[in-house]
């Protein structure tokens, strides 16, 4: 029940917000479906071209992590978590983890190959669109 | 016995540390060491197993291993190292028997090398991917403390050679693996069937849930265990995967030149997620062998029930009714990764 609320009270702050995925705005990685960005996230794909990816994650609380695992990776958080655990046995790690929007968006611009999301208000010219979603 | 209580010792600091919030650690999840790309984690399991008829009871602390991974640029690496068997006590009638095996194995070394988005190379020592029960074959990960027949019957588990696997992403997901050994194993103690050449092919397909797979292979014993050193295996399997329940299936056959050594050996299983911590399982397992000894078919259902305080942490109890009552167990464990 909790968590039902919890997923209620967020769902009506974020209500018609968008976000993006974004990478630098020189990057070489194209535009991205919702199945590809998935793919990114949970460490399948590996590599575009000839680029190493590098996903990062918002802290777990983050309401905007929330959207992305409900909305783009369609898996709750206690099935990511036990995929994780899975993964660590195949030898492979979650994304890294920011605090926030700022330090992604820091993060991207030095770091070729390094993807992460944010709300569109956040992002400028410095950046390049992959992939946007609107909160239903 | 001090290893065991170290092990524990080091599962409980880590436990410890899983809810103190400016831990990095979570349980299941390894540990970076330093800023080096290396992780270090383990996992560790302990059974009990009694056979009602035959009043035959068996305790074992059956794993305990030791992961180091890690990946820089395209290229990544996995070590596992383990204790199978650490401790085996069985007893019936009054007669009991203890074996200790405490020689450190290789189950797995391996390194990959990601050649584009697609393409992957692997080398080394690996779990052969065969099916999906063997790609995580571990007591703490699979949803019943035992295993089913068919995933130590048809093909070997581990092959020592390179693997190349191409990955196409659409809105769904195909992968082929190429394997191939031509060499002995680093280490076979562990190993089904005890090889020195295997190919195989395997096709995957993954379209949100679900995932269809077929495998056909090729394997070569070093000893003539088998009527024939050179056999051959085909194995179908599926696995439907959401957030309520699980099912997964596999049906394979094993043949050489002269005819059917297995001619089918299969499951059916489902799992139900009443929550994330109770999952009742439910097992249906079948098979037919023309090299065993004693019974050549069993039918047989599994119901088994797990409870996961936290989901790398597993306390399971299942029971077994065979067609052959004497065959009928019921099988307890604990196990745990860190």
């Amino acid at each position: 029940m909790k968590k039902v609320l919890l997923l209620l009270f967020f769902s009506f702050f974020l209500y018609g917000q968008k976000f993006a995925v974004v990478t630098k705005v020189n990057s070489t990685i194209p535009s991205l479906s919702k199945a590809k960005v998935k793919m990114i996230f949970l460490k399948k794909q590996k590599m575009s071209g000839d680029t190493v990816l590098i996903p990062i994650n918002l802290s777990p609380s983050n309401k905007v992590r929330k959207s992305f695992e409900h909305t783009i990776l369609g898996m709750s958080r206690n099935r990511l978590k036990s995929f994780w655990t899975k993964e660590h046995y195949l030898g492979h790690r979650p994304p890294l983890t920011m605090k926030s929007f700022k330090s992604v968006l820091s993060f991207i611009k030095k770091i070729d190959g390094s993807i992460g999301y944010v709300p569109l208000s956040e992002v400028n010219k410095e950046f390049k669109i992959l992939y946007k979603w609107e909160e239903q | 016995m001090k290893i065991i209580l170290l092990f524990l010792l080091l599962i409980s600091f880590l436990f410890g540390q899983e809810d103190q919030q400016d831990s990095s650690y979570t349980l299941g999840s390894g540990k970076k060491v330093g800023s080096l790309p290396l992780y270090l984690g383990g996992y560790f399991s302990t059974d009990y197993r009694s056979t009602p008829e035959t009043q035959h009871n068996r305790f074992r602390v059956d794993d305990i291993a030791f992961l180091a991974y890690g990946s820089s640029n395209k290229f990544s690496y996995m070590s596992e190292l383990e204790y199978k068997e650490f401790y085996v006590k069985e007893w019936s009638d009054g007669n009991t028997s203890i074996q200790k095996h405490n020689k450190l194995r290789i189950e797995r070394l391996y390194l990959d090398y990601n050649y584009d988005e697609n393409l992957v190379l692997r080398v080394g020592k690996y779990n052969s991917p065969i099916g999906y029960w063997n790609l995580m074959p571990i007591n703490v990960l699979r949803a019943t403390t035992s295993s089913p027949l068919s995933s130590s019957m048809i093909y070997p588990k581990y092959t020592t050679g390179i693997d190349l696997s191409y990955l196409l992403f659409s809105d769904y997901e195909v992968k082929v693996d190429f394997l191939a050994q031509n060499n002995n194993d680093f280490d076979d103690a562990y190993n089904n069937f005890h090889i020195d050449k295997h190919y195989g092919v395997g096709v995957t397909y993954s379209k949100n849930d679900l995932s269809l797979k077929l495998n056909g292979g090729y394997f070569h014993t070093k000893k003539k265990v088998l009527p024939s050193d050179d056999i051959y295996y085909w194995l179908a399997s599926l696995k439907y995967d959401n957030d309520h329940f699980k099912i997964m299936g596999e049906l394979g056959t094993q043949f050489d030149k002269n005819g059917l050594l297995v001619p089918y050996s299969g499951y059916i299983q489902g799992m139900y997620r009443i929550t994330e911590q109770h999952l009742p399982v439910i097992r249906f397992e079948s098979y037919s062998s023309n090299v065993l000894l004693g019974r050549k078919k069993d039918q047989f259902v599994i119901l088994g029930y797990t409870y996961r305080p936290v989901f790398p942490m597993a306390f399971k109890a299942e029971y077994q009714l065979h067609e052959d009552n004497e065959k009928d167990k019921v099988l307890f464990s604990f196990s745990v990764m860190f």
